[in-house]
């Protein structure tokens, strides 16, 4: 879980890159190669932790048919579906099967894992972004009104928004908008990513890529475009004020910082004007840190996603991994939290390469 | 040093402005032209809500409510129901009899086309009933063709079938069950559940409907099958959308602000109640085809085999008491707000042949609990009260609402002064492994109609290694049920039904509560749910426009 950043990094960013000493660290080239070979036992110990975790709550034959089978039916069945093995013969077989990109067929419905994971991961991709977008949005603007107006009734304000939308379960925020904005005022459609006929529509074009915004455009639909946005208003809203608050806190402080540093007042009193001096000369330096801080907020976002696409009918990856795991099916719960954790690994990877690119003191 | 308090300059006010007008902008875009709702279509045109899924549209790898609401609209069978009758009628068949006390024959409508144009024939129909038994998926109903040895198609419009027991009445319920759905044999395998995919893309369909665009478990297009020879005829609505929900409440959502024309399974009693309050929207209750019961050890209850003060006379008094003492109609009323009906009996009203064989032998003659004569039941037999009861139920497999339905069985079993119920809830994993380990001395269970016959609620139940696994063992009763599925004429089955209920109610290896049935909502637009409603089902082609 990440914090409420209060602190910045040690004057981050307040220098300009031709006065930092040269890094001492290693090469990017090893710093890289080090951080990629530490998404292999990241995504191992989850992937194992998940698999007993599966094992503890139950096998699914039970919960499918317990209500309709006598004792030796049930036993049979267990039998045959091999859940009465040894649990380690059972998690040596699904290993080797994940080492060779075979996720298994879900036991519920009979779909390949690998296929279902395409189709909806490009759904909770399209929700993160949108919330990312907001967040992005809306945290650094406010961020930037809290620090110009540092200490003042508007700044307390904001800090205080900024808690608590970090605090409030967003599952929460989800249904007080969708409550006010969908049902009562009635701006905003209610559930789901389309309207049923566009939706339909989408499907017998056959070209979906899954991003639906994309998918629309591509067909220079500009009317299933705009419904698209329509529906992805209060999920990414909802989704996005997760990390809003942090981006607004983190944001604020940096700002703070340079906005204090020496080449700032020289260049005030160069007369420079505030917003420029502002946009300019304080606001990109204080981006560093959020960069490395949105790695770490595409993991919350990722587990936020499963309660926002549940409360908006969002058919994404959170949206199955919710229906299967009430359904105990272990291969498609197996198969979508392995890929979540290879996204947030490999997302983390990227950041830190990206923030040592820019910064090589990052570079141990 | 301090530093001067930054001060926004009218430049840098005016380009936020600028910036605040062009998000206002973008925002009013993306919410231009919304009505709120998710669009439920033209007049030609309903949208249905489910929280249901679907498992398989391959009619031998489901056994589901969920695949089988979507199986019901695209397959057809050889026997069917019209929209509000019980009564069996030829659907892709032109006639239907016994032959001989082991073969029933049907011969086939001429002309009965798929929905991709393919000939539907006798082969078809041999190779359906082959591929379930060949199958025999575990999630599949190949179960119900017990009976069936084997297929023989004399013509292309004659089929043949050999039963194993002689005069089998169950069998044409069979045949109109989920086991009797006809597909077609060059699209489907003989061996193996066909994959979703491929059935979309070949439309083996002689239902109804067929499947213009399918996404599992989001949505549905279902489109006018215009091959169709069925009873239900052309259906009402040439398009019909089903919309899939993970939660109650987005459906229930959907419907008030009219994305959903009609929403069926599974909203809760509270959500019912509270869309029967609103304008424009109608709920409707179909006939009850489930039902649901305490069931009792014989071995681990009070005074059971097992136990150390082993008497089947007291332990039948026991059972007595507390048929005596449950109050039904409080059930339904508090619990339920008569969404759930009282039962008196071992068959659900939608099911023929039930009689009320509980209500004269047990509480106050009409319905109600009498504890007078629960105490003198137990009296007479020598128990000494309170008698303690271990009521084990369950919430995440027979509704959240089973809490509250045992807190008021408790609550009526204890205010007789006659018992002490210790109440606990399992998950529904360990549960259905614990009931038949004889982990609880008594328990919540309840069964649903696969097909409309009083033996799915015999056989299964009571018979040789039946479901409910209770230690209750009565060969007289099992021959009974036996000779109720061979006997000719309905007459003497009904009057075998009855015998049936009366040993069982006189026996009480389960104490019968109520009777559970689907519900619906619908928008003014629709018309016909309650005859579609009536046998339990959902079919698309019954739904009228309302006029």
């Amino acid at each position: 879980m990440t914090t409420l950043v209060e602190a910045p990094g040690e004057d981050a960013g307040a220098e300009p890159e031709t006065t930092r000493p040269r890094s001492r660290g290693l090469g990017l080239g090893r710093y890289v190669l080090v951080r990629f070979l530490l998404i292999l036992p990241t995504v191992f110990v989850l992937t194992t932790v998940v698999f007993f975790l599966m094992r503890v709550i139950g096998d699914p034959i039970t919960a499918a048919y317990g209500d309709r089978l006598t004792a030796a039916q049930l036993h049979q069945r267990i039998h045959e579906a091999g859940y009465d093995r040894n649990v380690l013969a059972q998690y040596v077989d699904y290993l080797r099967d994940i080492a060779r990109g075979d996720f298994g067929t879900t036991f519920t419905d009979h779909v390949r894992v690998g296929s279902m994971l395409t189709t909806y991961g490009t759904a909770t991709l399209e929700l993160v972004v949108y919330s990312l977008v907001v967040a992005l949005a809306v945290g650094p603007v406010l961020g930037t009104a809290a620090a110009r107006l540092r200490d003042r009734g508007a700044d307390v304000a904001l800090r205080i928004f900024a808690i608590l939308t970090y605090a409030m379960p967003v599952f929460f925020v989800g249904l007080l908008l969708k409550l006010v904005f969908a049902a009562r005022l009635g701006w905003l459609p209610v559930n789901g990513r389309l309207t049923t006929a566009d939706e339909i529509e989408l499907e017998v074009r056959g070209h979906k890529s899954g991003i639906y915004l994309f998918d629309a455009m591509r067909a220079g639909d500009g009317p299933m475009a705009a419904d698209v946005l329509q529906h992805a208003v209060l999920p990414a809203v909802a989704l996005g004020l997760l990390s809003t608050g942090i981006f607004l806190r983190l944001f604020r402080t940096n700002l703070m910082s340079t906005l204090d540093a020496d080449y700032v007042l020289a260049a005030r009193s160069r007369g420079v004007g505030e917003w420029r001096l502002t946009t300019r000369h304080a606001a990109r330096p204080a981006l560093v840190p959020i960069i490395t801080v949105m790695g770490l907020q595409v993991a919350s976002l990722l587990g936020g996603a499963v309660l926002t696409e549940i409360t908006f009918e969002w058919k994404g990856l959170g949206y199955e991994l919710a229906q299967y795991l009430q359904a105990r099916d272990y291969v498609a719960v197996q198969g979508i939290v392995v890929v979540l954790a290879v996204i947030v690994a490999v997302v983390n990877f990227l950041v830190d390469v990206l923030a040592a690119v820019i910064d090589p003191r990052v570079r141990y | 040093m301090s530093t001067p308090r930054p001060r926004w300059t009218a430049p840098a006010r005016r380009r936020l402005a600028a910036a605040s007008a062009v998000a206002a902008s973008l925002l009013l875009a993306a919410c231009g032209g919304s009505d709120g709702s998710a669009g439920s279509g033209s007049g030609d045109t309903v949208t249905i809500g489910t929280t249901d899924k679907v498992y398989a549209l391959d009619p031998a790898g489901s056994f589901d409510a969920g695949s089988g609401a979507v199986i019901a609209q695209v397959y057809a069978t050889l026997l069917d129901r019209p929209a509000g009758s019980s009564v069996l009628k030829p659907n892709l068949a032109a006639s239907a009899a016994f032959t001989g006390p082991k073969v029933y024959k049907v011969v086939l409508k001429p002309g009965l086309k798929f929905a991709n144009g393919n000939a539907l024939t006798s082969q078809d129909v041999k190779f359906s009933f082959d591929r379930q038994l060949k199958i025999a998926s575990t999630n599949g109903p190949s179960s119900l063709l017990y009976d069936l040895d084997r297929v023989e198609t004399p013509d292309a419009t004659t089929v043949l079938f050999h039963l194993k027991a002689a005069d089998d009445q169950v069998f044409p319920q069979v045949l109109a069950s989920g086991a009797g759905e006809i597909v077609d044999h060059t699209v489907f395998s003989p061996t193996a559940v066909t994959p979703d995919a491929a059935i979309v893309a070949k439309k083996p369909f002689a239902g109804p409907y067929t499947i213009g665009s399918f996404t599992a478990n989001q949505l549905v297009q279902f489109r006018a099958n215009p091959n169709y020879q069925g009873i239900l005829g052309k259906p009402s609505f040439p398009t019909v959308n089903l919309k899939y929900y993970a939660l109650e409440d987005n459906l229930k959502l959907d419907l008030q602000q009219g994305g959903v024309d009609l929403a069926s399974r599974t909203l809760s009693i509270t959500n019912l109640d509270s869309l029967s309050k609103q304008k424009g929207l109608t709920v409707y209750h179909g006939a009850a085809t489930g039902f649901r019961y305490i069931v009792f050890d014989f071995k681990t209850q009070p005074y059971g085999t097992g136990t150390s003060q082993a008497d089947p006379k007291k332990a039948l008094a026991v059972r007595q008491a507390v048929a005596h003492a449950v109050d039904r109609p409080g059930l339904a009323a508090q619990v339920y707000k008569n969404t759930y009906r009282p039962v008196y009996t071992f068959l659900p009203d939608a099911v023929p042949t039930g009689s009320p064989v509980l209500k004269g032998l047990y509480g106050d003659g009409n319905g109600g609990p009498d504890k007078i004569k629960a105490a003198a039941v137990l009296k007479a037999a020598g128990v000494t009260t309170p008698v303690t009861l271990q009521l084990q139920y369950n919430t995440d497999h027979y509704g959240a609402s089973s809490s509250d339905e045992f807190a008021l069985i408790k609550n009526q079993l204890e205010s007789t002064g006659l018992f002490t119920v210790k109440l606990q809830s399992t998950d529904w994993t360990q549960y259905a492994k614990q009931r038949v380990s004889d982990a609880y001395p008594t328990f919540q269970l309840g069964w649903y109609a696969d097909y409309l016959d009083a033996q799915d609620f015999f056989q299964p139940l009571y018979g040789k290694n039946g479901f409910i696994g209770n230690h209750y063992e009565d060969p007289a009763l099992i021959d009974l049920i036996d000779e109720q599925a061979t006997t000719p004429g309905d007459d003497k089955r009904a009057a075998l039904s009855l015998r049936i209920q009366q040993a069982l109610a006189a026996a009480l290896p389960v104490v019968p509560l109520l009777q559970s049935s689907s519900n619906a909502v619908a928008d003014e637009r629709v018309g016909g749910v309650q005859e579609t409603l009536k046998t339990g089902g959902l079919p698309f082609g019954a739904l009228k426009k309302a006029s």
